[in-house]
């Protein structure tokens, strides 16, 4: 594939300023002052050390962040898709639009006419900061993130430009979801990106983000951060899919708010790379919302999985349930580590948690740390982690049917992970993820 | 809210055991910890020189670390430091019958309500007022048997060997800031030792005392339960109101031989200016069983996590943990237990409530090491919130790094249902009668663990706290 011919001084991040950054390109303004306070807290800002209990098993002082190149982001331009995009695209069913992005820029984009003509905007965060700029500033640029995710956070913002945004407006319903491709091809580099959901009151979206990369022969690290937001009654399904190549280091800070009566979905896959961390974090902001949290990882080789998750409930009358598993072989290994708060004031609060690990190896390990703090007392809260293996009996039952050994063991991990698959009400982004994992843990 | 003026108007909230008994120890020491302070403990216990050597470089490293940031708030406890006194001694020699026990300290037992006929029922009391053992009897066929229950000073004067074999071997002085402090100032406590394939079946049983205001009490015990024995430990303690700041930093070592049973019993019930910060752990060898029976419902900060190193293969422990947690108490307490032996198995069973503006944390780790084949493990909390101010957090850490491990977590949170309450009320109880009977039921599966004496107890505390609770 080609590269992006916008192209500003390339050096390291240790040696880069913020000039070098910003590559002498001319952009919005909200997103200029953003950038420039960002990188100025992001160069004032610690790494975060594994003595915070955030950071207690993904060491980042074993990422070269200071060795790789920032890529700058640059202003989106069309561009035919990908053969491995249309090879995708050509496999799973319907979608409304297509996002394609390159080291974070927006190379392609596309949006079904008749959803454009419905007021859904679909276009480049760049883009959104003329178009959109209230509530870009609001849901984005003003986030607060956790302590913990401070630093990278900074980062990510620093380098924003990248990325998309897709605006439904009241009571309009998606007929498909959107399919965005993030895509990563050199390495050694820094680059990020931001999918930004909006929904207003009574809005339906799905968005499947899917990330993708070849086997890179440096490290390599891809930053993402999402911001979901449902207004009143709305309904929004957030899919990331990843599915990088060995050398990527990913790390995605993703942000739900759901509003009165709203439901926003999220489900985070995680097959690829490296080392992939996720920060979750959901906010109940107003009565009856409704907001499902759901992961599946698998590991093996020595991948590092690290899930960090919080369920806000900050407004009564709210539920939440989250449901994350892994299976883990060779020398992977993974972290789950999810907090529900409850608020004073947030009563008739009905929060769920449960985190399972699969080990299929000796080398194999898995951290469970499911932690609750509540300050309302009417309440439903309860969390259950377990850490175990495939049952003898159904391996045999299996394997006396003539699979091998190998064979069963996938097989159970999928009927595992069914569960959670289940749970994703869009058939067609159900059939794109199912094939992923497939491919992933080879049935 | 009308329903905690009432208590305060009732004067339900009103510690029961507040009261203060006049004091004269033989010996106090100055407020506040230095190096002249622990040579001062060392050489009024006419220590060996390698104890004396022992405190100083634990002195040394609770000075080298920092003040814990997790948990509780620790914030005030080091202005509470300079001011306690790390040392008192209240009487000069080892009481050996009851009549010799100063009328004072009888009166405070007296207050404390244990009926003269339990104690002589009891195996051996060994009851802690201030710093030391005042009363340590024993029954002679144990000491037939072998059995030695001293005061930990005791132990090492007369069992010198065998006290530098085990000491400090479970909880090494360098484990957190709090173990170096006591390993520094550490004074009272108890030294058990069940030899060989002996049954104790009748409890051993210290009865804690903290007395005098400002005053620290760092207790120190080392229990030895050899190859195939079985003994029960039970310490129970209440202390009077105070205005300032107190702190109690206890280290428990256990060992627990291969096939040997040992089971040690804490009910806790310090007053609610009290920092408790203790460290008890259990070495569990080959098919060795430990149980800790944890009650919290005292104290203003309790940090405290029973743990089970299991070591042996087929090895089991378990820890049953209750906490209350009223107003101004913040209770941070659960359990650890390490796997690091093939098919060991573990339970923690936790039951908490939250009353008024309580916190109650349960805090534990599971961590399986590679190798520890078939370890299981099952972790269940349970939090009761009471009303709408009080909070309730639950911090377990999971870390399997073996794949045939088998690991379960739950916990829930709830408040006591409309339903129920609705329900028996039908049947004829009041409210509060309704709500004493669905907490007594919540704490059940901890209280009949205990012998009949501290259920009752037990019961009979969480009543006075449920008081005026209903409104």
């Amino acid at each position: 594939m080609s590269t992006m011919t916008a192209g500003p001084a390339e050096s390291t991040l240790a040696a880069a300023d913020f000039d070098t950054l910003a590559g002498g390109l001319t952009e919005p303004e909200a997103i200029a002052e953003a950038r420039t306070a960002a990188w100025e807290r992001f160069t004032a800002l610690p790494w975060p050390t594994k003595k915070s209990e955030e950071w207690r098993y993904t060491d980042l002082a074993k990422v070269g962040f200071e060795a790789l190149t920032p890529v700058v982001p640059a202003p989106a331009t069309a561009e035919a898709l990908p053969a491995d995009v249309r090879d995708v695209l050509g496999r799973s069913g319907e979608r409304a639009g297509v996002v394609v992005l390159r080291e974070g820029r927006v190379a392609h984009l596309e949006l079904e006419a008749g959803v454009a003509r419905s007021g859904v905007v679909l276009c480049s965060i760049r883009d959104a900061a003329d178009r959109h700029p209230e509530v870009l500033r609001r849901a984005l640029l003003e986030a607060q993130p956790g302590p913990a995710e401070e630093k990278l956070w900074a980062l990510h913002l620093a380098l924003l430009g990248g990325g998309y945004f897709l605006y439904v407006p009241r009571g309009v319903e998606m007929p498909a979801p959107i399919h965005a491709f993030h895509i990563v091809e050199r390495a050694g580099t820094l680059s990020s990106a931001h999918s930004f959901v909006y929904g207003e009151s009574g809005a339906r979206a799905a968005v499947i983000d899917e990330f993708l990369s070849g086997d890179l022969d440096a490290e390599t690290v891809s930053l993402h951060g999402a911001t979901i937001t449902g207004e009143g009654g709305a309904g929004i399904e957030y899919v990331a899919l990843q599915r990088f190549g060995r050398g990527v280091k990913r790390f995605s800070t993703q942000h739900v708010t759901a509003g009165r009566d709203s439901r926003v979905v999220t489900f985070n896959v995680a097959l690829g790379g490296d080392l992939s961390r996720a920060d979750i974090t959901s906010r109940l902001d107003g009565p009856g919302s409704d907001s499902e949290m759901l992961a599946l990882w698998f590991g093996d080789s020595d991948q590092h999985f690290d899930h960090h998750t919080l369920q806000h409930h900050a407004a009564p009358h709210a539920h939440s349930d989250l449901l994350f598993k892994g299976a883990l072989t060779d020398a992977g290994s993974s972290v789950f580590r999810g907090l529900i708060r409850v608020d004073k004031g947030a009563q008739l609060t009905d929060a769920y948690q449960t985190n399972r690990n699969l080990l299929l190896s000796e080398g194999a390990h898995a951290s469970a740390l499911p932690n609750l703090e509540i300050e309302a007392d009417d309440v439903r809260c309860s969390h259950g982690a377990t850490i175990g293996q495939v049952e003898d009996g159904q391996l045999f039952y299996l394997m006396s049917r003539g699979l091998t050994r190998r064979q069963a063991e996938r097989l159970l991990v999928f009927g595992f992970f069914d569960e959670v698959l289940g749970r994703l009400p869009m058939e067609g982004v159900r059939a794109r993820v199912r094939e992923a994992i497939e491919e992933k843990i080879g049935l | 809210m009308p329903r905690n003026e009432t208590i305060t108007e009732l004067g339900l909230d009103e510690y029961k055991y507040g009261f203060v008994t006049e004091d004269q120890p033989v010996f106090k020491a100055v407020p506040g910890l230095s190096e002249d302070i622990v040579r001062q403990i060392s050489h009024h216990k006419e220590e060996p020189d390698w104890m004396l050597e022992f405190r100083l470089k634990a002195l040394e490293v609770y000075y080298s670390k920092p003040m814990p940031k997790w948990g509780g708030d620790l914030s005030k406890l080091e202005d509470t430091l300079d001011e306690i006194y790390f040392y008192l001694k209240p009487q000069d020699q080892m009481e050996r019958s009851w009549d010799d026990v100063p009328q004072e300290i009888k009166d405070t037992f007296e207050k404390l309500g244990i009926p003269e006929a339990e104690r002589k029922a009891l195996a051996g009391v060994g009851a802690q007022y201030e710093s030391e053992m005042v009363y340590h009897s024993l029954k002679e066929q144990w000491e037939e048997q072998g059995v030695i229950f001293e005061s930990i000073e005791d132990g090492l004067a007369k069992h010198p060997e065998l006290f530098r074999q085990y000491f400090s071997t479970v909880v090494p002085t360098h484990d957190n800031k709090f173990a170096a402090l006591n390993s520094a100032v550490w004074s009272g406590g108890s030294f058990v030792y069940i030899p060989k394939g002996v049954k104790v079946e009748i409890p051993l049983q210290a009865y804690f005392r903290v007395n005098a205001e400002r005053m620290g009490q760092f207790e120190r015990t080392l229990i030895i339960c050899e190859e195939g024995a079985e003994a029960h430990y039970i310490e129970g303690c209440t202390a009077p109101v105070y205005s300032t700041d107190s702190f109690h930093s206890g280290v428990i070592e256990i060992v627990v031989k291969k096939g040997a049973r040992f089971r040690y019993t804490t009910i806790q019930n310090w007053s609610n200016n009290m920092y408790n910060l203790v460290t008890q752990r259990a070495l569990v060898h080959e098919e060795a069983k430990m149980e800790w029976l944890d009650g919290n419902l005292g104290s203003k900060l309790t940090m405290k996590y029973p743990s089970c190193y299991l070591v042996g293969e087929r090895a089991h422990g378990e820890i049953l943990s209750i906490a209350y947690a009223g107003d101004g108490q913040h209770q941070d307490t659960g359990g650890k237990v390490i796997h690091a032996a093939p098919n060991t198995t573990s339970q923690i069973t936790s039951k908490s409530i939250s009353k008024g503006l309580g916190r109650s944390s349960y805090r534990g780790l599971c961590k399986v090491y590679d190798g520890a084949e078939g370890a299981k493990s099952n972790v269940e909390c349970d939090a009761l919130l009471l009303d709408e101010t009080s909070r309730t957090d639950t911090y377990p850490y999971i870390e399997i790094d073996e794949n045939t491990a088998s690991i379960g977590h739950e916990a829930t949170v709830s408040k006591v249902g409309d339903e129920q309450l609705f329900y028996l009320m039908s049947r004829g109880l009041d409210e509060a009668e309704a709500m004493a009977m669905i907490v007594r039921g919540f704490i059940e599966p901890v209280a009949k663990e205990l012998p009949l004496e501290y259920a009752i107890e037990l019961n009979r505390l969480i009543e006075l706290e449920m008081e005026g609770s209903v409104g």
